[in-house]
């Protein structure tokens, strides 16, 4: 168990992907992210959320805020039990894709936020940990 | 003379609808806010249907509601306006937010090259400009 879940999402329906979109949206609207922090960190959800729905069927978003050394932001964790990434670095290679997607969502995601981590295991799921930190201005 | 319709997407937690109005001969669709899958999917149906029917010369996609922009919207976007121009229309997607093209530049989007306006006014007006040069040459 992960401490700090804040909140939690299922990922069964494909309109599930919006309710994490709302979920994260609000929640880092509350936290004080820039309009532009915002629109990536929930761009960023909604590219992991589809990938669950797409790839593994069902899964589950949870979010925590962070905070040590002086800084905070905040983790998103999606989690799913499904058939797992064979090659992850083709999977993270721009326009490769297995569903005739664009195959931005791995490398955008990256991108777009500060942190990423991933944890794949064929034939039993795959985690993807994603942190986006304050700035201070 | 102005025909405006509503479509209903399968939007269980906003209820979100597109608008699809017609003004001389260009079709102006306003995207919601946030739209799920399958109303980006009708969406593109019915514009494609819209576009032979009323034998428009152009379709300005207003998405200057859009909050999120991701992989798949972006897609599919890109997909229409380049059937669009094969039907013989010209595709202007108009009013993105700042904090909206930003991530979307982050993500690696580029919207097929289609043609892009700070606002509906200035897409209608490509519009007209392109059906004009055309005509002439
Ligand atoms: N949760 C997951 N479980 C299993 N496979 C996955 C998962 N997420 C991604 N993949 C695999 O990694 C590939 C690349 O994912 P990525 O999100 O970058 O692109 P895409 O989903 O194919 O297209 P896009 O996201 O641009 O619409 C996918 O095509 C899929 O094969
Ligand atoms: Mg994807």
């Amino acid at each position: 168990m992960i401490d700090g879940i804040r909140e939690e999402v299922a990922i069964i329906d494909e309109s599930d992907i919006i309710l994490v979109r709302k979920t994260v949206r609000e929640a880092a609207t509350k936290f004080n992210y820039s309009l532009t922090d915002v629109t990536r960190i929930v761009t960023a959800a909604s590219e992991l959320a589809r990938n669950i729905f797409l790839y593994a069927g069902s899964g589950v978003m949870r979010w925590r805020l962070l905070e040590g050394n002086g800084a905070k932001g905040m983790e998103l964790i999606f989690e799913d039990r499904g058939p797992g990434i064979t090659d992850l670095e083709q999977a993270f290679q721009e326009g490769y894709s297995t569903s005739g997607g664009l195959g931005l969502g791995l490398p955008g995601t990256q991108r777009l936020m500060d942190e990423m981590e991933i944890d794949t295991r064929v034939g039993v799921g795959t985690t993807v940990v994603v942190r986006k930190w304050q700035r201070r201005y | 003379m102005i025909e405006q319709r509503h479509l209903k997407g399968r939007e269980p937690i906003t209820g979100e609808s597109i608008s699809v109005i017609k003004i001389r001969d260009v079709l102006l669709v306003a995207m919601p806010p946030d739209p799920d899958d399958t109303t980006i999917t009708i969406l593109q149906e019915k514009v494609l249907a819209a576009i032979e029917r009323y034998q428009v010369k152009g379709l300005v996609l207003d998405i200057s509601a859009v909050q999120t922009l991701d992989s798949f919207f972006a897609r599919v976007v890109a997909e229409t306006a380049q059937m669009v121009v094969l039907m013989g229309a010209q595709t202007v997607i108009a009013g993105m937010q700042p904090s909206v093209a930003i991530t979307a530049t982050q993500l690696g989007l580029t919207l097929g090259g289609a043609l892009t306006a700070l606002n509906v006014d200035l897409a209608l007006e490509i519009v007209s400009d392109a059906f004009q040069r055309r005509q002439r040459s």
